[in-house]
């Protein structure tokens, strides 16, 4: 008995053994994060150890520790370190407001024929108003001193105003003001030595001013992200990854990464498994281009639809954007004076300097096919002023594998065009001869154009323009990323303008359709003639 | 003819210099820049006091026009700044010294305070 037994027990022990290492074998095989996408346990990994940390304590650099008396003395100090700073600051667009870096190359950058639908025109560096956003002391331009300090020191002090009143204490004999000046010294050294990489808010300091003031230019580029919580960025929330602008947008000889007037912010997108050394500044990098979940069919998208136009889905979620400026209503006067009108959101809708503008919150955005290139209408180029003139819009075609469908602000106005040469204009705005000042178009135009050496006919009126800008910023937690129903829907499709594809849900194909109802219908009846077939067949069996 | 024409001339550079430094004298006399600083002063010490948690200044005089600045100082009614305390140890120069700064800085001035 014992021994027959034993068979019948050896295979029962083998087969639970099997069973039991199948399972196991089973789960090991099945990866650690099977729950996470693979996008976000790449980009989890990429950012693990966030930690900045420095070789040098600026505090105690005794180049930092003298008493000056201007901008320039700073820089000095700085670059008797950091001996190649300046040289290599001075190849790139952030210094040049050029786009090719290159002097005589001026057809595109501020500091070119560039021109857009807010202030217009840099003027080539001669609208002074424009320079408080240069990086470089006393609003000189690139005739000036790099100003290290705009990105590298996180003081909130205000470097240019002390040391201007320092000067004027010193030179006026008064002993109260000289006492004004020695503490302000004191505030200047202390101020000096915060150095730093930038901060969102060295970033943001113009970037989120653009245009004249927060929020005005780009949509989802304000104040609020000097500060952001995780719901309104998830890079960038402090009570999230908490990150800085340059986390993604990397750095080389200064040149910062990020798209530069027509060219692209890349070429390829990469992720960091394909070559670690690429530029964080798409999605792609860190996320992959299979972010979701192994099974989720929105991995399936991701050759089609940009990660922004789902992560994004409105922009200007705390601050209000500027959609619409019209310069043609500009110069408007009360008892003969200029005057502001502010509306809602508490922000000006008239201006007698500027003209008309209405803003928005919360504003869904306007989706494009995209290569990340972008078209640029300049002073130089001629325009047809019967159809609204795009100044700046994406380009892309839906058969290039690089392009996506991205999410775009599209920012819309007037302003002035040159009737006889039929080309956009450059009115210099601030100065004494500028439109701030005069209140007169056609002096303003003649002396901005003459700035940038495009002649001008004499006749100017206005004309409908719009200026895109990519959306990329504020990206919401994924569990505000947008529903199917958003896009693959007949009516309310958020890509309605979308063509050159068929997307389930917003389209309508009849030959699809016929196949569909053929398909169902054909099913209907296979299913209705083999029951009436078994029911005649049964021959008078009743089981 | 000459000699009237050279009176008349000089009539009229009289006036235009006497209309001219009439309106130059407008606004008030003090130390604008100077001012400033002690203007950011009086919150210094009141924070200390623990009456305001920042010694930056909540009002600018972009706040307001040179008009409104000039009612305030002129009635001395400084309630909406805060800090009574401070304001009260003011010396009469110093007073003026930050009338000037907001009046020269005011919103409808040819150079209103900005932030930066």
């Amino acid at each position: 008995m014992k021994q027959r037994c034993l068979p019948k027990y050896l295979m029962a022990l083998i087969v639970i053994s099997s069973f039991f290492f199948s399972f196991q074998s089973a789960f090991a095989s099945t990866p650690k994060t099977k729950d996470e996408a693979l996008g976000r346990t790449l980009a989890r990994q990429a950012v693990k150890d966030n930690k900045r940390w420095s070789t040098a304590d600026h505090s105690r650099i005794d180049a930092l520790k003298k008493d000056f008396t201007t901008g320039e003395e700073i820089t000095k100090a700085c670059i008797s370190c950091h001996s190649e700073a300046a040289t290599q600051f001075h190849k790139t667009i952030h210094w040049t407001w050029l786009a090719s870096g290159d002097k005589n190359d001026i057809r595109y950058g501020k500091a070119g024929y560039s021109v857009n639908n807010f202030c217009i025109s840099g003027n080539a560096m001669e609208d002074k108003g424009c320079l408080g956003c240069h990086t470089s002391w006393n609003k000189k331009g690139v005739k000036g001193t790099v100003n290290c300090l705009t990105c590298h020191n996180d003081s909130g002090f205000n470097f240019t105003e002390a040391l201007g009143d320092i000067k004027a204490f010193l030179e006026d004999g008064d002993p109260d003001t000289n006492e004004i000046a020695v503490e302000l010294q004191q505030e200047v050294k202390e101020a000096v030595s915060q150095v730093t990489f930038p901060t969102r808010k060295n970033c943001g300091d113009c970037h989120f001013k653009g245009g004249g003031g927060d929020g005005v230019k780009h949509g989802d580029l304000d104040t609020s992200l000097t500060k952001p919580n995780r719901m309104l960025d998830v890079h960038m929330g402090t009570d999230g990854k908490n990150f800085t602008c340059t986390r993604c947008h990397t750095t080389v000889d200064h040149h910062i990464a990020g798209r530069i007037y027509t060219n692209p912010a890349v070429e390829t997108r990469k992720s960091l498994i394909e070559d670690d050394l690429a530029p964080k500044i798409t999605c792609v990098s860190c996320h992959s281009g299979e972010p979701h979940k192994n099974d989720s069919k929105m991995n399936d998208h991701t050759d089609v639809v940009s990660c922004q136009a789902c992560h994004i889905p409105e922009y200007a979620r705390v601050n209000p954007t500027m959609m619409r400026w019209d310069w043609d209503k500009a110069g408007k006067k009360k008892n003969g004076k200029n005057y502001i009108e502010k509306g809602p959101f508490g922000k000006p809708v008239y201006k007698s300097v500027k003209g008309e503008f209405t803003w928005a919150k919360n504003v869904t955005p306007e989706y494009f096919w995209s290569n990340g290139s972008q078209t640029s209408t300049t002073i130089n180029d001629v325009i047809d002023p019967s159809q609204i003139v795009k100044v700046s819009h994406p380009v892309g075609d839906k058969n290039d594998p690089e392009v996506r469908i991205y999410p775009f602000k599209i920012h819309r106005g007037n302003q002035p065009y040159d009737k006889v040469n039929k080309k956009l204009l450059a009115p210099m705005l601030s100065g004494k001869k500028g439109f701030w000042t005069t209140s007169d178009m056609d002096k303003a135009i003649e002396h901005g154009n003459k700035t940038l050496g495009i002649p001008y006919s004499g006749e100017f009126d206005y004309v409908e323009t719009t200026y895109a800008f990519p959306i990329t910023h504020m990206v919401a937690p994924k569990e505000k990323a947008l529903d199917c129903n958003q896009c693959h829907i007949r009516e309310t499709s958020r890509l309605a303008n979308i063509t050159g594809l068929y997307m389930p849900g917003r389209d309508r194909s009849n030959l699809i359709d016929t196949i569909g109802w053929l398909s169902v219908f054909g099913a209907l009846a296979g299913v209705f003639l083999h029951g009436i077939g078994r029911f005649f067949t049964r021959n008078g069996k009743e089981d | 003819m000459f000699k009237k024409n050279m009176a008349a001339l000089m009539v009229m550079v009289f006036v235009l210099v006497s209309f001219s430094m009439a309106f130059a004298s407008e606004g008030p006399a003090g130390n604008d820049r100077k001012g400033k600083y002690t203007y950011r002063k009086v919150y210094k010490a009141c924070m200390k006091t623990g009456e305001v948690k920042s010694a930056t200044p909540t009002i600018s005089p972009a706040d307001k026009t040179m008009g409104q600045w000039q009612e305030i100082f002129e009635n001395k009614n400084f309630d909406e700044f805060g800090c009574m305390d401070n304001w009260t140890q003011l010396a009469d120069k110093d007073i003026l010294d930050i009338y000037s700064y907001f009046y020269n800085h005011a919103s409808d001035s040819p150079s209103p305070a900005t932030c930066k």
